[in-house]
C-alpha cells in the first residue's frame, strides 16, 4: 500500500452529474509519485469528466482532490501551476505558429523561464516547424504541440487526455519514451486512454473506470496475474483430443480454424506454456506454434461489461466467441 | 500585463484585425473616390457641391471620424465576439484556465488588448482615411488649404477620445455576449442585432411611447394606467396631451 505522502493525486469520492446524468459516482484514484498511470475506460466512462475536474475546468458535486499533496479546491489555481495538463484534443490559434502558440500560453499560469520554449519544441520535434502556422500542421504535430504545452512549466505532475491520438507510430514510441524519461526523472505521468495496448506498455499502474466508478486500480502484474493465456495451434484432427486433455488443466476456450489446424486457448500463467506443450506432447499432439501473454483487453471487457465501442476494433475481437489473441510477447515454441 | 501584452501580439496577427481595419478603410475610399468624382463632373451645380463637401477640409475630418465611428461601431461587435467566443471554440480558454491561469483575469487582459487595438485601428483608419480625402479633393480639384484648420485639429483629439469609446462600448457588447453563451455566433448575431436595434429605437421609439400614452393618433384618453392613477393622484394633466 502506497502512503499517502507518495501519492501524486488523490480523489476521494469525486461526483459529478450533468443535469440527472452522473458522470462520476465517487471516483477514487491513488496515483503514486513517480509513475506512469493509465487511467483507463470505455467511452463515456467519465475520463475527460475526470481530467476536468483535476484541471479545475469543471467542479465536483462532491467529493476531494489532492494534487501533490496538498488539498485542490475551487479557486485555488496556483495549485495547477505544478501540473501540465493537455486536456481533450489540443487547442491553438491557427493563425499563430507553433511558437508564437507555446508564447501566448506561456503567459498564462507559472512564469516560465527562457529558453523553454525552444528546448519544448526541439524534445517533441517540431524545430523545424516552429514557424510554421498551426492551421497547417496535422493532428500528430498538433498533439506534440500540446504535450510541448503540457511542459511548459515544468511540471511535477503530467495530466496528458488520450495522447497518442493522431500521432503516427514513430510518433507514439517517441512519446514514450519521453514519457517514461519523464517518470524516470521522477514526475507523475497521468495518461488517460482507450488504446489498451499502448497503456500495457507505457503504463506502471493502471486504474481502470465504468460508469464514473474505479472498478480496479493497481500495477499492471497485480492486475493480469489472473488474466494469462496460452494458445496452441493444433492439427484439426486432434482438437476435440486436445481440448479435452487441456481442460483438465484450465478453462480452455473454443478453437478458430487456419488452413487446417485450430488454435486453442488455454486460461494459465504465461509461464506455463511449455507445461502446455508438454501435455500435448505426451498425448502424441504436437503443436505447431504456441503463444502465451497476458490480456488487459480481456480484464478490461470483463470489468466494464465487454461493450466498450473503439474505432480501434479489437474490443470486438476480444468480445467475440472466439479466444482472442493475448497481448503476444512472441511465439513460446 | 502579461496576458494583456500575449493579447495584443495575437491581435496583432490575427486576419480579423486587418480584414477589420481594411474593410472600414475600403469602404471609406470609396465613397471619397466616388464623391470625388462625382464632385468633379456633376452636371447639377447643388450636387456637386454636396459631393465636393465630403472631400472639403476641415469639413472631410468630420466627415471621416463620422463615418469610422458609425460603422466602426458595427465592426467592433463583430471584432469583440470573434475574439471572446473564438476563446471557446478553439479551446484556448480552456488551456490557459488548465494552466492555473484565473478565467477573468484572463478575459479581461484579452478585453484590454481589444481596447487597445480599436485605438490602433482606428487611428490607421483615420489617417489612411485623411490621406483618401486628401486624394479626392485632388480629382474633384478642391483647395485642400482647410488640412490645418486649427480649430478643427484642436478639437479633433476630444472627438477621437469620445468615438473610440463609443465604438469600444460596442465592442464590449459583442465580447460579453460571447463570452457569457460561449460562442462566437451568439456574440455576433446578438450584437449586430443590438447594433440595429439601437438604431431602429431611437428613431422610433419615441414615437411609439407617445402613441402609446396619447391611445392612438390624436387619442383623448391615456391608456397607460399607471400614469393615470399617478396623475389622478396628484390631479397632474398629462404633459403629453
Amino acid at each position: 500500500m502506497t502512503s499517502t505522502a507518495d501519492l501524486a493525486l488523490t480523489t476521494r469520492g469525486l461526483r459529478k452529474s450533468y443535469g440527472k446524468r452522473l458522470a462520476l459516482d465517487g471516483l477514487d484514484l491513488s496515483v503514486p509519485s513517480g509513475v506512469v498511470y493509465g487511467f483507463l475506460g470505455p467511452n463515456g466512462a467519465g475520463k475527460t469528466t475526470t481530467m476536468r475536474l483535476l484541471t479545475g475546468l469543471l467542479h465536483p458535486d462532491s467529493g476531494s482532490i489532492e494534487l501533490l499533496g496538498r488539498p485542490f479546491k475551487r479557486g485555488d489555481r496556483k495549485r495547477l501551476f505544478s501540473v501540465g495538463a493537455l486536456v481533450e484534443s489540443p487547442s491553438f490559434y491557427p493563425y499563430l505558429s507553433g511558437r508564437q502558440n507555446l508564447s501566448a500560453l506561456a503567459a498564462t499560469g507559472a512564469p516560465v523561464p527562457d529558453g523553454r520554449l525552444d528546448e519544448l519544441l526541439e524534445l517533441v520535434g517540431l524545430r523545424e516547424r516552429r514557424k510554421d502556422k498551426v492551421s497547417g500542421y496535422s493532428l500528430g504535430m498538433k498533439q506534440r504541440l500540446g504535450i510541448a504545452g503540457a511542459l511548459l512549466s515544468d511540471p511535477k505532475l503530467l495530466l496528458l487526455d488520450e495522447p497518442a491520438n493522431g500521432l503516427d507510430p514513430a510518433g507514439i514510441v517517441a512519446m514514450r519514451e519521453t514519457l517514461r524519461r519523464l517518470a524516470a526523472a521522477g514526475k507523475t505521468v497521468f495518461v488517460s486512454s482507450h488504446l489498451l495496448a499502448e497503456v500495457r506498455v507505457l503504463a506502471d499502474v493502471v486504474g481502470i473506470i465504468t460508469a464514473g466508478r474505479l472498478v480496479r486500480e493497481g500495477t499492471l502484474d497485480s492486475l493480469l496475474q489472473d488474466q494469462g493465456l496460452v494458445r496452441a495451434r493444433v492439427p484439426r484432427a486432434q482438437v476435440a483430443v486436445a481440448r479435452r486433455l487441456l481442460e483438465r488443466v484450465a478453462k480452455t476456450d473454443g478453437d478458430s480454424t487456419t488452413e487446417g489446424d485450430s488454435w486453442l486457448a488455454v486460461h494459465v500463467e504465461p509461464n506455463r506454456a511449455g507445461e502446455i506443450n508438454r501435455l500435448l506432447a505426451e498425448a502424441g499432439i504436437y503443436a505447431s506454434a504456441l503463444e502465451s501473454g497476458t490480456d488487459l483487453e480481456m480484464l478490461f471487457l470483463e470489468l466494464t461489461g465487454g461493450g466498450a465501442p473503439s474505432s480501434e476494433g479489437t474490443f470486438g475481437v476480444a468480445g467475440a466467441s472466439v479466444a482472442p489473441g493475448p497481448d503476444s510477447q512472441g511465439p513460446a515454441a | 500585463m502579461r496576458i494583456f501584452l500575449a493579447g495584443l501580439r495575437k491581435l496583432l496577427k490575427r486576419p480579423a484585425s486587418i480584414v477589420s481595419v481594411g474593410l472600414l478603410v475600403g469602404l471609406l475610399g470609396l465613397i471619397i473616390i466616388a464623391s470625388a468624382t462625382v464632385g468633379q463632373s456633376a452636371d447639377d451645380p447643388e450636387d456637386g457641391f454636396a459631393a465636393r463637401a465630403l472631400v472639403t477640409f476641415p469639413g472631410a475630418y468630420d466627415f471621416v471620424l463620422s463615418f469610422l465611428f458609425g460603422l466602426g461601431g458595427l465592426v467592433a461587435v463583430i471584432y469583440g465576439a470573434a475574439v471572446a467566443g473564438s476563446e471557446w471554440s478553439w479551446g484556448t480558454l480552456k488551456n490557459a484556465v488548465a494552466r492555473g491561469e484565473s478565467r477573468a483575469r484572463y478575459m479581461l487582459g484579452t478585453f484590454g488588448a481589444i481596447v487597445v487595438m480599436i485605438g490602433v485601428g482606428l487611428v490607421l483608419s483615420f489617417v489612411l482615411g485623411v490621406g483618401l480625402a486628401l486624394l479626392g479633393a485632388t480629382i474633384a480639384g478642391v483647395s485642400t488649404a482647410g488640412l490645418s484648420d486649427s480649430d478643427t485639429l484642436a478639437r479633433l483629439p476630444a472627438m477621437a477620445a469620445r468615438g473610440w469609446f463609443s465604438v469600444v462600448e460596442q465592442a464590449s457588447l459583442g465580447f460579453a455576449i460571447a463570452t457569457l453563451a460561449r460562442s462566437q455566433l451568439a456574440g455576433i448575431g446578438a450584437g449586430i442585432a443590438s447594433y440595429f436595434g439601437e438604431g431602429f429605437a431611437a428613431i422610433f421609439l419615441p414615437d411609439i411611447v407617445i402613441h402609446a400614452l396619447r391611445g392612438g393618433p390624436g387619442g383623448r384618453r391615456h391608456r397607460w394606467r399607471p400614469w393615470r392613477r399617478w396623475a389622478r393622484r396628484r390631479g397632474r394633466r398629462c404633459p403629453l396631451r
